[in-house]
């Protein structure tokens, strides 16, 4: 291509680094500041909405029970069942955290997810890695829970040999990492090519005359592919959270 | 306290979550046995048993898959 302006730079893993805004602290850069800004923002509504908690609800407070709501029955009763009280809200933060941080992705300004950096969907996974285990093992002791997971009852002896080392490694490795990619991938994916159509769009519109008609057209897909983001930031937050749930379900579980 | 979840424990949920669990299963199944069985090429010199692990872990992955999942 030989634009006016050079060639276009597409968008690349480059565009997820970002410099520290004060000096060398590799500490204070932008995903890290909205990681911060999440806390706060959920931090405040939920406590707004909480704060006058009445049987006739107002609006803020409707809206922060229903979110509420859907972690505690939807994702943790009907789950976990029975023993689900004492995990709600270990999921509660997570489906929230997840989900506001994946948001900013899409808010004009702030527009990037931190969960693009895999360094916190891992940290995420990791926490959930250890409820699940730790949960588990409390209920049936580190023996008793090892050996259910290595020996599924009911099939011939010398099928273990196939199945065991699958278990394990399902349990201990694959479980956390497709959870930590999953998420990570998704968010990466997303942005990346939201990135593709907008810069996309305001390179073509500096081009020459025949690329500017065409301009429009990629940002109309930026904005569709805008709504979709939004879908798959639910959608995500929402994976990582029943999944967690369905592990610690899992956990919980008696022998078959 | 908003009282609006589904009332009962609804088996639809547990197959949907079933569903995405399941990608764990057919990962490990493929780089354990795949990964063994590179392994043995490598050593030997061969070339079959990159493709007889790849196999044996998909089969392996989906039988435990039902076991989990699908016998009850």
């Amino acid at each position: 291509m030989n634009v006016a302006s050079g060639g276009f730079q597409p968008p690349s893993s480059a565009d997820f680094v970002f410099s520290p805004f004060i000096g060398q602290s590799a500490y204070l850069t932008k995903p890290i500041a909205l990681i911060f800004l999440s806390v706060l923002v959920i931090s405040v509504f939920f406590f707004v909405a909480a704060r006058k908690a009445a049987i006739v609800p107002s609006r803020l407070q409707f809206a922060g029970e229903s979110v509420y709501a859907f972690v505690r029955n939807g994702l943790g009763r009907d789950i976990i069942g029975q023993d689900f009280a004492r995990f709600v809200p270990f999921l509660f933060t997570l489906f929230t955290f997840i989900l506001v941080n994946n948001i900013f992705g899409i808010v004009p300004f702030l527009q990037f997810p931190a969960m693009s950096r895999f360094g916190f969907p891992l940290v995420l996974a990791l926490l959930t890695f250890v409820v699940f285990h730790a949960a588990a093992i409390k209920k049936k002791g580190f023996g008793p829970y090892l050996k259910e997971i290595m020996f599924m009852p009911g099939i011939p002896k010398f099928v273990y040999v196939i199945l065991t080392p699958l278990e394990l490694m399902t349990f201990f490795i694959t479980r956390p990492v497709t959870l930590a990619v999953r998420l990570f991938a998704n968010m990466f994916a997303g942005h990346l090519l939201l990135l593709v159509f907008i810069l996309g769009g305001d390179h073509l519109l500096h081009g020459v005359i025949g690329l500017k008609f065409i301009s429009p057209f990629a940002f109309a897909v930026g904005i569709a592919l805008t709504f979709f983001e939004f879908l798959v930031q639910v959608l995500q937050a929402y994976i990582f959270t029943l999944l967690t749930a369905l592990y610690i379900a899992g956990a919980l579980a008696d022998e078959h | 306290m908003s009282q609006n979840g589904s009332p009962e424990t609804d088996p639809q949920d547990a197959g949907d979550g079933a569903a995405w669990s399941i990608v764990s299963y057919l990962l490990s199944g493929l780089i354990f046995w795949g990964g063994a069985g590179w392994l043995l090429d490598h050593w030997l010199g061969t070339k079959i048993f990159l493709l007889v692990g790849l196999v044996l872990g998909a089969a392996a992955s989906l039988y435990l898959i039902w076991l989990r999942y699908g016998r009850q």
